[in-house]
Protein backbone atom coordinates (compact mmCIF):
# COMPACT_ATOMS: atom_id res chain seq x y z
CA UNK A 1 0.00 0.00 0.00
CA UNK A 2 2.67 2.36 0.88
CA UNK A 3 4.87 1.40 -2.36
CA UNK A 4 1.79 2.38 -3.92
CA UNK A 5 0.89 5.79 -2.75
CA UNK A 6 4.28 6.44 -3.24
CA UNK A 7 4.30 5.18 -6.53
CA UNK A 8 1.33 7.21 -7.22
CA UNK A 9 2.31 10.34 -5.98
CA UNK A 10 6.12 10.35 -7.46
CA UNK A 11 3.79 10.17 -10.95
CA UNK A 12 1.84 12.77 -10.04
CA UNK A 13 4.65 14.77 -9.62
CA UNK A 14 6.27 14.18 -12.94
CA UNK A 15 2.31 14.74 -14.20
CA UNK A 16 2.46 18.27 -13.00
CA UNK A 17 5.67 18.93 -14.84
CA UNK A 18 4.17 17.54 -17.64
CA UNK A 19 1.35 19.35 -17.60
CA UNK A 20 4.00 22.71 -17.73
CA UNK A 21 5.22 20.13 -21.32
CA UNK A 22 3.00 22.71 -23.61
CA UNK A 23 4.26 24.32 -26.50
CA UNK A 24 8.07 25.68 -27.21
CA UNK A 25 11.60 24.14 -27.68
CA UNK A 26 12.34 23.08 -23.62
CA UNK A 27 11.70 19.63 -23.37
CA UNK A 28 10.78 19.51 -19.46
CA UNK A 29 10.74 23.79 -19.13
CA UNK A 30 7.44 25.32 -20.09
CA UNK A 31 7.76 28.43 -23.01
CA UNK A 32 6.12 31.87 -23.02
CA UNK A 33 6.17 31.21 -26.50
CA UNK A 34 2.69 30.87 -28.29
CA UNK A 35 3.77 31.17 -32.01
CA UNK A 36 2.91 29.22 -34.52
CA UNK A 37 -0.22 27.13 -32.71
CA UNK A 38 -3.20 29.17 -33.65
CA UNK A 39 -4.82 25.92 -34.55
CA UNK A 40 -4.66 22.92 -33.20
CA UNK A 41 -1.83 20.60 -32.57
CA UNK A 42 -1.22 17.70 -31.29
CA UNK A 43 1.54 16.43 -29.57
CA UNK A 44 2.37 12.87 -27.55
CA UNK A 45 5.45 11.26 -25.73
CA UNK A 46 6.00 8.53 -23.72
CA UNK A 47 7.71 8.75 -20.45
CA UNK A 48 9.17 6.03 -18.50
CA UNK A 49 9.74 6.78 -14.46
CA UNK A 50 11.91 4.06 -12.71
CA UNK A 51 11.79 4.05 -8.66
CA UNK A 52 12.62 2.02 -6.08
CA UNK A 53 9.14 0.70 -5.58
CA UNK A 54 8.46 0.00 -9.32
CA UNK A 55 8.22 1.27 -13.11
CA UNK A 56 5.75 3.48 -14.32
CA UNK A 57 5.42 4.18 -18.12
CA UNK A 58 2.83 7.80 -19.11
CA UNK A 59 1.82 8.19 -21.86
CA UNK A 60 -0.18 11.91 -22.64
CA UNK A 61 -2.08 13.61 -25.32
CA UNK A 62 -1.58 17.08 -25.17
CA UNK A 63 -3.89 19.55 -27.31
CA UNK A 64 -3.49 23.66 -27.23
CA UNK A 65 -5.44 26.07 -29.17
CA UNK A 66 -4.63 29.48 -29.16
CA UNK A 67 -8.02 31.53 -28.51
CA UNK A 68 -5.87 35.29 -29.96
CA UNK A 69 -2.51 35.87 -30.22
CA UNK A 70 -1.74 36.26 -26.38
CA UNK A 71 -4.22 33.67 -24.83
CA UNK A 72 -3.77 29.60 -25.44
CA UNK A 73 -6.03 27.06 -23.58
CA UNK A 74 -5.42 23.21 -23.82
CA UNK A 75 -6.07 20.00 -22.64
CA UNK A 76 -3.52 17.33 -21.27
CA UNK A 77 -5.01 13.65 -21.22
CA UNK A 78 -2.34 10.72 -20.12
CA UNK A 79 -2.71 6.91 -20.09
CA UNK A 80 -0.73 4.90 -17.01
CA UNK A 81 0.72 2.22 -16.94
CA UNK A 82 1.77 1.00 -13.56
CA UNK A 83 3.95 -2.20 -12.41
CA UNK A 84 5.01 -1.69 -8.98
CA UNK A 85 7.89 -4.20 -8.05
CA UNK A 86 5.77 -5.82 -5.02
CA UNK A 87 2.22 -6.14 -6.62
CA UNK A 88 0.23 -6.31 -9.89
CA UNK A 89 0.59 -4.25 -12.64
CA UNK A 90 -1.81 -1.76 -13.12
CA UNK A 91 -3.26 0.51 -16.16
CA UNK A 92 -5.74 3.14 -16.48
CA UNK A 93 -6.35 6.95 -17.36
CA UNK A 94 -5.02 9.51 -15.03
CA UNK A 95 -6.28 12.77 -14.21
CA UNK A 96 -7.40 14.94 -16.65
CA UNK A 97 -5.71 18.61 -16.88
CA UNK A 98 -6.68 21.87 -18.51
CA UNK A 99 -4.64 25.08 -18.61
CA UNK A 100 -4.57 28.13 -19.77
CA UNK A 101 -1.85 31.02 -20.34
CA UNK A 102 -2.06 33.98 -20.90
CA UNK A 103 1.01 36.37 -22.32
CA UNK A 104 1.90 39.31 -20.43
CA UNK A 105 5.28 40.65 -21.51
CA UNK A 106 6.82 40.93 -25.33
CA UNK A 107 9.93 42.73 -25.94
CA UNK A 108 10.93 41.62 -29.76
CA UNK A 109 14.40 42.50 -31.02
CA UNK A 110 16.02 41.46 -34.43
CA UNK A 111 16.23 38.10 -34.07
CA UNK A 112 15.38 37.86 -30.20
CA UNK A 113 12.26 38.05 -27.83
CA UNK A 114 11.64 38.15 -24.23
CA UNK A 115 8.54 36.66 -23.31
CA UNK A 116 6.52 36.00 -20.48
CA UNK A 117 3.33 34.90 -19.12
CA UNK A 118 0.83 33.55 -16.73
CA UNK A 119 -0.48 29.52 -16.52
CA UNK A 120 -3.17 28.26 -14.80
CA UNK A 121 -3.38 24.68 -14.87
CA UNK A 122 -6.26 22.70 -13.02
CA UNK A 123 -6.48 19.04 -12.52
CA UNK A 124 -9.47 17.19 -12.29
CA UNK A 125 -9.79 13.70 -10.38
CA UNK A 126 -11.34 12.09 -13.27
CA UNK A 127 -8.52 8.92 -13.19
CA UNK A 128 -8.77 5.58 -12.47
CA UNK A 129 -8.31 5.20 -8.78
CA UNK A 130 -5.24 2.70 -9.24
CA UNK A 131 -3.17 5.18 -11.09
CA UNK A 132 -4.33 8.66 -10.20
CA UNK A 133 -3.94 10.50 -6.94
CA UNK A 134 -7.32 11.42 -5.66
CA UNK A 135 -7.19 15.27 -5.11
CA UNK A 136 -7.53 18.04 -7.32
CA UNK A 137 -4.34 20.08 -8.16
CA UNK A 138 -4.66 24.17 -8.86
CA UNK A 139 -0.99 25.91 -10.18
CA UNK A 140 -0.34 29.01 -10.62
CA UNK A 141 3.05 29.71 -12.66
CA UNK A 142 4.99 32.37 -14.07
CA UNK A 143 6.74 31.17 -17.36
CA UNK A 144 9.95 33.31 -19.36
CA UNK A 145 12.61 33.13 -21.99
CA UNK A 146 14.58 34.88 -23.13
CA UNK A 147 15.29 33.78 -26.97
CA UNK A 148 17.48 34.58 -29.51
CA UNK A 149 18.41 32.60 -32.83
CA UNK A 150 22.15 31.48 -31.01
CA UNK A 151 20.67 30.58 -27.72
CA UNK A 152 17.61 30.19 -25.60
CA UNK A 153 17.13 30.79 -21.88
CA UNK A 154 13.61 29.64 -20.32
CA UNK A 155 12.47 30.05 -16.70
CA UNK A 156 8.96 28.71 -15.01
CA UNK A 157 7.89 29.14 -11.33
CA UNK A 158 4.94 28.34 -10.01
CA UNK A 159 2.76 27.03 -6.97
CA UNK A 160 0.25 24.04 -6.76
CA UNK A 161 -2.73 24.13 -4.36
CA UNK A 162 -3.39 20.54 -3.71
CA UNK A 163 -6.51 19.10 -2.13
CA UNK A 164 -7.46 16.26 0.31
CA UNK A 165 -5.15 17.47 2.85
CA UNK A 166 -2.16 16.40 0.89
CA UNK A 167 0.71 18.76 0.73
CA UNK A 168 0.90 21.94 -1.56
CA UNK A 169 4.21 21.92 -3.69
CA UNK A 170 6.02 25.18 -5.18
CA UNK A 171 7.79 23.81 -8.75
CA UNK A 172 11.02 25.61 -10.36
CA UNK A 173 12.11 24.95 -13.71
CA UNK A 174 15.38 26.54 -15.55
CA UNK A 175 16.05 25.48 -19.26
CA UNK A 176 19.54 26.75 -21.40
CA UNK A 177 18.56 25.28 -25.43
CA UNK A 178 21.24 25.45 -28.01
CA UNK A 179 20.91 25.06 -31.74
CA UNK A 180 23.58 22.72 -32.89
CA UNK A 181 22.88 23.81 -36.36
CA UNK A 182 22.49 26.62 -38.11
CA UNK A 183 18.99 28.01 -37.58
CA UNK A 184 16.98 28.30 -41.17
CA UNK A 185 13.45 28.22 -42.78
CA UNK A 186 12.14 25.96 -43.52
CA UNK A 187 13.72 24.62 -40.00
CA UNK A 188 16.17 21.11 -39.75
CA UNK A 189 17.13 21.59 -36.35
CA UNK A 190 19.07 20.22 -33.33
CA UNK A 191 18.88 21.26 -30.25
CA UNK A 192 20.69 20.62 -27.18
CA UNK A 193 18.79 20.81 -24.04
CA UNK A 194 20.25 21.23 -20.13
CA UNK A 195 17.55 21.39 -18.08
CA UNK A 196 16.32 22.05 -13.87
CA UNK A 197 13.65 20.51 -12.86
CA UNK A 198 12.59 20.78 -9.29
CA UNK A 199 9.71 20.45 -7.20
CA UNK A 200 9.39 21.47 -3.79
CA UNK A 201 6.82 19.64 -1.62
CA UNK A 202 5.54 21.75 1.51
CA UNK A 203 4.67 20.59 4.79
CA UNK A 204 6.66 17.20 4.44
CA UNK A 205 9.54 19.67 3.57
CA UNK A 206 10.94 17.18 0.89
CA UNK A 207 12.88 18.17 -2.11
CA UNK A 208 12.94 16.58 -5.31
CA UNK A 209 15.48 18.28 -7.97
CA UNK A 210 16.23 16.75 -11.43
CA UNK A 211 19.03 17.45 -14.07
CA UNK A 212 17.78 16.94 -17.26
CA UNK A 213 19.54 17.38 -20.65
CA UNK A 214 17.92 16.74 -23.73
CA UNK A 215 18.15 16.49 -27.57
CA UNK A 216 15.48 17.66 -29.93
CA UNK A 217 15.16 17.20 -33.94
CA UNK A 218 13.19 19.22 -35.62
CA UNK A 219 13.01 17.72 -39.44
CA UNK A 220 9.75 20.17 -40.71
CA UNK A 221 8.37 23.05 -39.78
CA UNK A 222 5.05 20.71 -38.46
CA UNK A 223 7.53 17.71 -36.89
CA UNK A 224 10.18 16.80 -33.95
CA UNK A 225 11.01 14.39 -32.19
CA UNK A 226 12.60 14.59 -28.72
CA UNK A 227 14.21 12.50 -26.51
CA UNK A 228 15.56 13.52 -22.96
CA UNK A 229 16.33 11.59 -19.43
CA UNK A 230 15.64 13.46 -15.48
CA UNK A 231 18.72 12.55 -12.98
CA UNK A 232 17.30 13.48 -9.87
CA UNK A 233 20.38 15.22 -7.79
CA UNK A 234 18.38 15.75 -4.95
CA UNK A 235 15.75 13.37 -3.76
CA UNK A 236 14.42 13.73 -0.40
CA UNK A 237 12.38 11.10 -0.42
CA UNK A 238 15.19 8.66 -1.79
CA UNK A 239 12.80 6.74 -4.44
CA UNK A 240 13.16 8.26 -7.83
CA UNK A 241 16.02 6.90 -10.13
CA UNK A 242 15.38 8.20 -12.99
CA UNK A 243 12.61 9.38 -15.88
CA UNK A 244 13.25 8.94 -19.18
CA UNK A 245 11.28 10.80 -22.41
CA UNK A 246 11.02 10.32 -25.77
CA UNK A 247 8.06 12.43 -27.28
CA UNK A 248 7.33 13.59 -30.80
CA UNK A 249 5.55 16.88 -31.75
CA UNK A 250 3.26 16.76 -34.68
CA UNK A 251 0.90 20.54 -35.30
CA UNK A 252 -2.07 19.72 -37.66
CA UNK A 253 -2.60 23.41 -39.28
CA UNK B 1 7.31 33.10 -94.41
CA UNK B 2 3.88 34.15 -92.52
CA UNK B 3 4.63 31.22 -90.23
CA UNK B 4 7.74 32.27 -89.07
CA UNK B 5 6.47 36.47 -89.09
CA UNK B 6 3.56 34.66 -86.61
CA UNK B 7 6.12 32.70 -84.72
CA UNK B 8 8.25 35.90 -83.87
CA UNK B 9 4.89 37.69 -83.20
CA UNK B 10 3.88 35.33 -80.82
CA UNK B 11 7.16 35.02 -78.72
CA UNK B 12 7.02 38.88 -78.82
CA UNK B 13 3.73 38.79 -77.33
CA UNK B 14 5.08 36.21 -74.74
CA UNK B 15 7.78 38.45 -74.02
CA UNK B 16 5.36 41.47 -73.27
CA UNK B 17 2.86 39.37 -71.41
CA UNK B 18 5.54 37.71 -68.72
CA UNK B 19 7.24 41.18 -68.21
CA UNK B 20 3.47 42.26 -67.40
CA UNK B 21 3.17 39.39 -64.95
CA UNK B 22 6.45 39.92 -63.45
CA UNK B 23 6.86 39.49 -59.61
CA UNK B 24 7.15 41.82 -57.49
CA UNK B 25 9.26 41.75 -54.17
CA UNK B 26 8.15 43.25 -50.43
CA UNK B 27 10.75 43.16 -48.17
CA UNK B 28 9.61 43.13 -44.08
CA UNK B 29 11.69 43.90 -41.01
CA UNK B 30 9.94 41.17 -38.30
CA UNK B 31 11.09 41.82 -35.02
CA UNK B 32 11.26 38.64 -32.52
CA UNK B 33 11.79 36.07 -35.08
CA UNK B 34 13.92 34.15 -33.08
CA UNK B 35 13.16 29.75 -33.66
CA UNK B 36 12.37 28.83 -36.87
CA UNK B 37 9.83 26.98 -35.66
CA UNK B 38 7.81 29.71 -34.45
CA UNK B 39 8.16 30.99 -37.63
CA UNK B 40 5.46 28.52 -39.43
CA UNK B 41 2.56 30.77 -38.24
CA UNK B 42 4.45 33.64 -39.94
CA UNK B 43 4.63 32.14 -43.21
CA UNK B 44 1.04 30.46 -43.05
CA UNK B 45 -0.16 34.24 -42.20
CA UNK B 46 1.80 35.47 -45.36
CA UNK B 47 0.18 32.77 -47.37
CA UNK B 48 -3.62 33.88 -46.84
CA UNK B 49 -2.65 37.44 -48.37
CA UNK B 50 -3.42 38.01 -52.04
CA UNK B 51 -0.55 37.10 -54.69
CA UNK B 52 1.89 35.83 -52.29
CA UNK B 53 3.96 33.37 -54.59
CA UNK B 54 6.75 32.60 -52.06
CA UNK B 55 8.15 33.17 -48.76
CA UNK B 56 11.96 33.35 -47.56
CA UNK B 57 12.82 34.05 -43.66
CA UNK B 58 16.50 35.27 -43.06
CA UNK B 59 17.13 35.29 -39.39
CA UNK B 60 19.96 36.47 -38.59
CA UNK B 61 18.36 39.79 -39.95
CA UNK B 62 15.32 39.22 -39.33
CA UNK B 63 14.01 39.39 -42.96
CA UNK B 64 11.22 38.45 -44.46
CA UNK B 65 11.48 38.71 -48.39
CA UNK B 66 7.51 37.94 -49.94
CA UNK B 67 7.48 37.27 -54.03
CA UNK B 68 4.23 38.63 -55.00
CA UNK B 69 2.72 38.67 -58.57
CA UNK B 70 1.31 42.52 -58.06
CA UNK B 71 2.48 44.41 -54.92
CA UNK B 72 -0.70 46.41 -55.55
CA UNK B 73 -2.43 44.26 -54.32
CA UNK B 74 -0.99 44.48 -50.84
CA UNK B 75 -1.23 47.17 -48.24
CA UNK B 76 1.33 47.91 -45.80
CA UNK B 77 -1.35 47.33 -43.27
CA UNK B 78 -2.33 44.35 -44.04
CA UNK B 79 0.90 43.12 -43.89
CA UNK B 80 1.78 44.45 -40.23
CA UNK B 81 -1.71 43.09 -39.11
CA UNK B 82 -1.29 39.72 -40.66
CA UNK B 83 2.72 40.07 -38.58
CA UNK B 84 0.89 40.65 -35.60
CA UNK B 85 -1.77 38.22 -35.79
CA UNK B 86 0.88 35.47 -36.05
CA UNK B 87 3.07 36.79 -32.35
CA UNK B 88 5.77 39.14 -33.92
CA UNK B 89 6.60 43.05 -33.91
CA UNK B 90 6.19 44.41 -37.62
CA UNK B 91 8.75 47.14 -38.77
CA UNK B 92 9.97 48.47 -41.68
CA UNK B 93 8.73 47.71 -45.11
CA UNK B 94 9.95 48.03 -48.72
CA UNK B 95 8.04 47.58 -51.87
CA UNK B 96 9.57 46.61 -54.89
CA UNK B 97 9.24 46.18 -58.13
CA UNK B 98 12.33 44.99 -61.05
CA UNK B 99 13.58 47.68 -62.84
CA UNK B 100 12.11 50.07 -60.08
CA UNK B 101 14.52 51.46 -56.97
CA UNK B 102 12.72 50.39 -53.41
CA UNK B 103 9.55 52.32 -52.59
CA UNK B 104 10.51 52.47 -48.48
CA UNK B 105 7.05 52.44 -46.98
CA UNK B 106 8.14 53.54 -43.26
Amino acid sequence: MLINIKLTSISFLLLISISLYAQGPPIFTDSPLLLGLEGGGIRTFGKYISTESGQTYIQPLVVPYNVTTDFQIGGIQAYVFRNPDNGESQSGFGNFTLFGKYSIIQIDGRAKTFRALLKYTQTFTTGASNVSVNANASQFSIVTGYVTINYGIYGTIGYTFVSNDLPDNLIYNFAFGYPLLPQKYPPFQLNLFLELNGTHTLDLDQHLLFVSPGLQLMTSSTFLIETGVQIPVVDDRNTTKFAYTLGIRFLFF
Amino acid sequence: MKTVIKMILIIFLLGISSTLAQSSEVKVRVDGLSCPFCAYGLEKKFNDLNGVESINIDFEEGLVVLQVTDSENISEEEIRTKIEEAGFTPREIVFSRKNEKPDKDE
